[in-house]
């Protein structure tokens, strides 16, 4: 595989998501609205229950909620939207690497959504001021791979929503509030204040979010730097990795057996 | 009559569009698990904050249960308009009900009597299985009030705010006629707002003044609270008291949508805006 070209796609399918995103300003308002109402109320009910401390991981929880609503809706829908299009099959002709277009989708999914992350938070910390005593190298670095897992993850559901029509809308419907209450958005699902048995802890922590949730709250709000995390950021990568290849792999098998059955461009069923 | 047979055709349509592209079971079973998660993720918040706090009170975690089953109830049938409009124009189904003799607000009082049936069975489905879920991963009797009488007074409740949620929907709906992009992020700014304003998840009066006075006006609201005075508290006077307000909120908001509705309608159909997809 030649690096050049791999690194132009990408390039390329982050740059069309970056300037439709920058270039209507409107996508920003778009984006903040659920997360932003959605962690100032559960903020106020974390302060309505007495503990004032914790509105922290109600605006954290808004933070993540934009990416994970950005890899739900322009991630693992985007392949079966860009099939109705008729634009998947331009992909598939093309010699460009279906990966780099992957990667370079998710580049330019962070950087679009980054500002309606940054407004939740600000907006939060005003109104709220929750307590925050940070480790800010293992938060860095510790944001940077919850969010590479999470779009790695948010690649492979765009290969298996390809498998499916016009039923992927339902099911991400279906997905997004189950999977961020699991993962912990707004409250730890594992660990010691967990309401969860452990055998249920034990499936949430396959979803890379819920590890990433654990250890933001870990190093943002009670200062645990490497030394506490460092397993969370091996499972990190590590997640990221095999779904980064799991996305390549059934991408590919979807190709061989769309193009056998003849269904690669079937655009509605 | 031909209008109650054009809303009844509606219905059927909305029916099949929410639950029929897949078996009924699954379909349904689809549409609970969100409010089932919602419901579950605020109660949770609850029962975190107020145990570490040491105050946990379960009168209080059965009424963030309720409140949150029926905010979400609210949200999952008042953007109906908005999405059959959205929908409508992108799959071109819009235009046709356009060019019917009958307004198109029949079409969408249709398709949101449809919504509430299938938000009802799915919240009363989400409220039950949260009640058991919760009150054993808590190990605490979660105090609700099931009776005939408390089920009659919730029924009455949920009839009673259609006209509110309706009349939501056609405001949302007039400003989608005319809008060809992004109207479909409004219902998520709309389940938002009502998660702060509708009392669901904490009393108005925590919220600073006049916004504690603009949400304790609001319909949904006075449902919210009825409906806990039904399965919660059980005081028929506060009940009836809260209902009237409901009611009458719900006949300002409905002739007001509807208002609104009708003179965007006419004005859509001056500036030739049905089918107009792209901005």
């Amino acid at each position: 595989m030649e690096i050049r070209p791999w690194l132009r796609t990408m390039k390329a399918r982050a740059l069309v998501r970056i300037w439709s995103q920058f270039g209507e300003p409107l996508w920003i308002v778009v984006n903040m609205g659920f997360p932003v109402f959605s962690s100032v109320a559960l903020a106020l009910l974390y302060r309505s229950a007495g503990l004032s401390s914790f509105t922290g991981f109600a605006i954290l929880g808004g933070v993540m909620v934009s990416f994970w609503g950005n890899v739900l809706w322009s991630m693992a829908s985007q392949f079966n939207w860009d099939k109705q299009e008729g634009l998947f099959e331009i992909y598939l002709a093309s010699p460009a690497s279906i990966t780099a277009i992957l990667i370079g989708m998710s580049l330019g999914g962070i950087i679009g959504t980054a500002p309606s992350a940054v407004i939740v938070a600000g907006l939060g910390w005003v109104l709220f001021h929750p307590p925050v005593s940070a480790s800010l190298p293992a938060l860095v670095l510790t944001f940077a791979l919850t969010l590479s897992s999470l779009y790695a993850m948010g690649m492979t559901l765009s290969s298996l929503y390809l498998a499916y029509g016009r039923e992927a809308e339902s099911l991400n419907e279906a997905l997004q509030e189950p999977v961020s209450m699991l993962s912990g958005v707004y409250f730890p699902s594992v660990g010691q204040l967990s309401p969860f048995p452990a055998i249920i802890q034990l499936a949430a922590s396959l979803i890379p979010l819920t590890i990433g949730m654990d250890a933001l709250r870990r190093t943002l709000f009670f200062s645990q730097g490497l030394e506490s995390v460092w397993p969370d950021l091996v499972a990190l990568a590590a997640m990221s990795c095999i779904l980064l290849y799991a996305a390549s792999w059934s991408l590919k098998a979807l190709e061989n057996k769309g193009r056998r059955d003849g269904t690669l461009t079937v655009r509605i069923r | 009559m031909s209008s109650v047979r054009s809303v009844v055709a509606a219905v059927w349509v909305g029916l099949y569009h929410d639950i029929a592209w897949t078996t009924p079971v699954a379909g349904l079973a689809v549409r609970t698990v969100a409010p089932l998660a919602s419901v579950m993720t605020a109660s949770i918040i609850y029962w975190l904050g107020s145990t570490v706090s040491g105050s946990f009170d379960p009168y209080r975690l059965a009424y963030v249960l309720v409140g949150a089953t029926l905010y979400a109830h609210v949200a999952a049938y008042a953007w109906v308009p908005t999405v059959a409009i959205a929908e409508g124009k992108n799959l071109a189904v819009f235009p046709h009900i356009y060019i019917a003799p009958r307004s198109s607000s029949v079409y969408l009082a249709g398709r949101t009597l449809a919504a509430f049936l299938v938000s009802t069975t799915t919240s009363v489905i989400a409220l039950a299985s949260s009640f058991f879920v919760l009150g054993y991963l808590f190990g605490t009797s979660i105090p609700l009030r099931v009776s005939p009488e408390s089920c009659a007074m919730l029924a009455a409740a949920l009839v009673t705010n259609v006209p509110a949620s309706l009349g939501l929907g056609y405001v949302l709906g007039a400003y989608s006629l005319y809008a060809s992009k992004f109207e479909w992020a409004l219902p998520s700014y709309v389940a938002g707002l009502l998660m702060v304003f509708s009392g669901a998840l904490f009393p108005p009066s925590t919220l600073p003044w006049p916004l504690s006075s603009a949400s304790a006006a609001l319909p949904f609201t006075q449902f919210i609270d009825a409906a806990r005075q039904a399965l919660i508290y059980g005081s028929a006077s506060a009940f009836l008291v809260s209902l009237s307000y409901s009611t009458a909120g719900g006949a300002v908001f409905l002739a007001v949508g509807l208002l609104l509705y009708r003179a965007s309608e006419r004005r859509a159909r001056r500036d030739g805006v049905i089918d107009r997809r792209l901005a």
